[in-house]
């Protein structure tokens, strides 16, 4: 009997993004169940609603047969659902033992630590899973973290446990802990569903893989009888539509250099391992790749916002390696971050967010000159077509489209050499993203070097001169886009040599 | 750019009228005449100009030293300690030199040094600025108690400290208040430092984006925030009270009150202005009502609180509606 069956799931966003369009995923009772996919697949969004955090617009959901149809996280628990995010939920200050106590007391009011740790005990006993149960978890490494997480569920009698890509914030041997950790759990009978977009890790681990592409399911296949390259086509597939008209590009001096850089996240970890670029003028190279793979910690490095830990950055023959963001931004790098959140103060008007990266033109000794603001405000408005009532209107008023127009629109301003920016039609209808895109050839046409980071491969395809893909924060091959098959990309985004 | 918005000046007016019903419930379900208990609270509270401009003074300042580093992201609960700095370095040089400027200039340095540590610690040190200004309120409310009673006491009026000598007395201190609050504004919306600040407030990582440091714009905030408090208690000694009392009556709770003006001002420093006069007007008054009608001094406080609130309340609705929002769009 199928542990999961998800039939015929919709789920559309009350902001009318589809996320979801009817998936049908079955998953056997006792099996490792890969769910492979880019990003915005919608292999998340499917799990969220298996572990009850969101409901789905449509479709029917049956847990060993029986039709459930869960009103929160607390119950798809009771019904023996467990999910280990990416992120972790534990509380950092407590101990294991406590946490472990957090999560049991909803199921059983009366339970005392001390029974917890008995349980606890036992269950490590079974399943080989050892944790400190006196350590307070944040002094514990990631992998311990997680392991804490998975006994967690277990104890909240786990039958299926879901692991969204568990194993993006893991060091190697980490990585082959956990999986020793599951192919032990599989053995205790426990259902697994292991999210990712690795393909190395979907063949070694999955006993069947289904495989998402844009909210759809393309299929499900058992993993023995399929190759890398049969997934990767898989995720891929699509055919890609060259709706912009491109000039062939004009490739001149090489502006921006990288070298060997490397580059930590927030927690630590090294994200960027060792990446070596170079960018010229009046071409677009892309920087293919499926999210968290680097890519944000990179472009904040080159934009001056993350300092590498070592490495050389050279702008114009100038090393620019200790510069910050603001000096970077004065020699002529812009950088558009992949995040409106960031690049915008949603509760300020347009022209205080036109200002932003433009200050040194508006301020004279350290006033601000309003009209001058003003102005180069009017002049964005113009030059990129943003509809806004006035300058002054909360750019939170506006349509992601226009914020985004003005988010880019005040970097071109400036005149740049180079450009850098990152998922610059994220979330943007038809018309938006083809000016957006439109924009980016302009000014690889005007003779501006673009650095263009997307997780969109469409995007990439279709504006990039040259291509890199980032892997694990190493750039897996540079080329011109001929020399890329869709299968060769899937590959290398998935982490295959090709 | 004045940001004063019709918006909020409609919200205000009518989280008065919701108030001042809500306060009429109080009033007859205790058993007092509302019109009569009002009446009082305005005739007496808002009567006497010169009082109000002097009680409001310090109030305003405090208000300022709550919001200005509110608007950089900053939590200030000191501006009770910042305001003591202030009014004790003031007495003291006004003491020793007899003269009053030396006395505003270093009460006001007194309070921006206060500040800015606790920003300091804050930046450098990962340490909760409430933590570290609530012991530092008490901390410096001991020291002061014990300086004004043990070695700086007033020999013939020993419930006192030492008083200012009258060459060091000013007046019109309001005025430096508004001149005060007027420049802030300024900075906070014609500088580019303030447009930091804003920006660093609201969205740190848009200010890090930008190129500029947002932790450096919790110390400029503090250090602001630390200097109008410094102000308010130097002002307040040399310009109203011209001694502290060994209680510290005269100068405790100020900081406190203050918090409450930033917020009824919309955290903008022309608002406090307003808000600051406004809330010195109910304190008096409730001073009268309780002396008029034998009122317990509670009734005064409890009809101030439910103003405060229902004041508050739009303003901390929308503030976690935002946050609500934000985490539904991040989800």
């Amino acid at each position: 009997m199928p542990a999961v069956e998800m039939e015929g799931i919709f789920k559309v966003y009350p902001d009318g993004v589809v996320a979801l369009r009817g998936v049908t995923l079955r998953v056997e009772e006792g099996e490792i169940h890969g769910l492979l996919g880019e990003n915005g697949a919608g292999k998340s969004t499917l799990m969220r609603i298996l572990y009850g955090e969101i409901k789905p617009t449509e479709g029917r959901i049956k847990l060993f047969g029986r039709e459930v149809n869960f009103s929160g996280p607390w119950d798809a628990i009771r019904h023996g659902v467990g999910m280990v995010y990416q992120h972790f939920t534990l509380v950092p200050t407590f101990t294991v033992l406590e946490n472990l106590y957090l999560a049991l007391l909803p199921l059983n009011p009366d339970i005392t630590p001390e029974e917890v740790r008995k349980l606890a005990e036992k269950k490590m006993e079974e399943t080989g899973l050892r944790v400190p149960l006196g350590e307070v978890v944040e002094n514990l490494p990631i992998g311990v973290q997680q392991r804490v997480e998975i006994i967690k569920a277990l104890l909240q009698n786990a039958k299926i446990l879901a692991l969204d890509e568990p194993t993006s914030v893991l060091t190697p041997i980490e990585v082959e802990e956990l999986f020793k950790t599951l192919r032990e759990l599989k053995k205790e009978g426990i259902t697994i569903i292991f999210i990712t977009h690795k393909l190395k890790e979907v063949k070694e681990i999955t006993d069947r893989v289904t495989v998402m592409r844009r909210g759809e399911v393309v299929g499900t296949v058992n993993t023995g009888e399929v190759s890398e390259k049969d997934l990767a086509r898989m995720m891929v597939q699509r055919e890609v539509v060259m709706s912009l008209q491109k000039s062939p590009a004009n490739p001149g001096e090489v502006v921006f250099r990288v070298e060997n850089l490397k580059v930590r996240d927030e927690a630590g970890i090294e994200a960027v391992k060792g990446v070596t670029l170079e960018l010229r003028e009046g071409e677009v190279l892309g920087i293919a790749g499926v999210q968290g793979n680097g890519q944000r910690e990179l472009a904040e490095a080159l934009a001056g916002i993350r300092l590498p830990h070592d490495g050389r950055i050279i702008f114009e023959g100038r090393d620019v390696t200790s510069l910050g963001a603001a000096e970077r931004y004065k020699l002529g790098i812009a950088y558009v971050p992949d995040s409106r959140k960031v690049g915008l103060v949603g509760d300020m008007k347009i022209v205080e967010n036109v200002i932003l990266t433009n200050l040194p033109r508006v301020t004279s000794s350290g006033r601000i000159m309003w009209d001058a603001a003003e102005s180069l405000s009017e002049e964005v408005i113009k030059r990129f077509d943003v509809v806004a009532p006035s300058v002054k209107a909360p750019i939170k008023h506006l349509s992601g489209g226009n914020q985004q127009k003005v988010m880019v629109g005040r970097e071109i301003v400036r005149e740049p050499k180079v450009f850098i920016v990152a998922e610059p039609t994220q979330g943007l209808d038809i018309g938006a993203t083809e000016f957006i895109r439109r924009t980016i050839l302009n000014l690889r046409d005007s003779g501006k070097a673009v650095l263009l980071i997307s997780t969109d491969l469409d995007e990439v395809l279709q504006l990039s001169d040259r291509i890199a893909v980032i892997y694990e924060g190493r750039i897996m091959a540079v080329g011109r886009p001929e020399e890329f098959t869709l299968e060769r990309l899937g590959l290398l985004m998935g982490g295959v040599d090709a | 750019m004045l940001s004063v918005d019709r918006e909020s000046i409609l919200e205000v007016l009518m989280s008065l009228i919701i108030a001042f019903a809500v306060g009429t419930v109080v009033l007859v379900v205790l058993g007092y005449d509302p019109i009569r208990v009002y009446s009082i609270l305005f005739k007496y509270g808002y009567g006497n100009t010169d009082y109000l401009l002097k009680k409001s003074t310090p109030l305003l300042l405090t208000g300022l030293a709550f919001s200005v580093p509110a608007i950089a992201g900053v939590f200030n609960i000191g501006g009770e300690s910042q305001l003591y700095v202030g009014a004790i370095t003031a007495l003291l040089v006004a003491h020793y030199t007899g003269s009053a400027i030396p006395a505003v200039i270093i009460g006001t340095a007194a309070g921006a040094l206060l500040g800015l540590t606790i920003a300091a610690l804050r930046v450098y040190r990962n340490i909760n600025e409430v933590i570290t200004a609530i012991m530092l309120n008490w901390t410096f409310f001991y020291f002061i108690a014990y300086l004004v009673s043990a070695k700086y006491a007033n020999p013939k009026v020993p419930h006192e400290s030492v008083p200012v000598p009258p060459g060091a007395r000013i007046g019109g201190i309001f005025f430096i208040a508004v001149l005060t609050a007027l420049t802030y504004y300024y900075v906070l919306h014609f500088t580019e430092i303030g447009y930091k600040m804003r920006v660093s407030g609201v969205s740190p990582q848009s200010a890090r984006y930008a190129g500029f440091s947002p932790e450096k714009m919790v110390l400029t905030s503090m250090l602001l925030g630390g200097a109008a408090a410094g102000l308010g208690g130097a002002l307040l000694v040399l310009g109203a009270t011209y001694t502290i009392d060994t209680t510290l009556s005269a100068i405790y709770g100020i900081g406190f009150t203050g918090i409450g003006i930033g917020l009824l001002g919309r955290n903008n420093p022309v608002g406090i202005i307003f808000s600051s006069l406004f809330m010195s007007g109910l304190i008096i008054g409730g001073q009268w009502v309780e002396l008029k009608t034998g009122a317990p001094p509670e009734l005064a406080d409890t009809l101030i609180g439910v103003i405060v609130i229902a004041l508050a309340v739009p303003y901390a609705y929308r503030l976690l509606m935002k946050k609500v929002g934000q985490r539904g769009s991040a989800a």
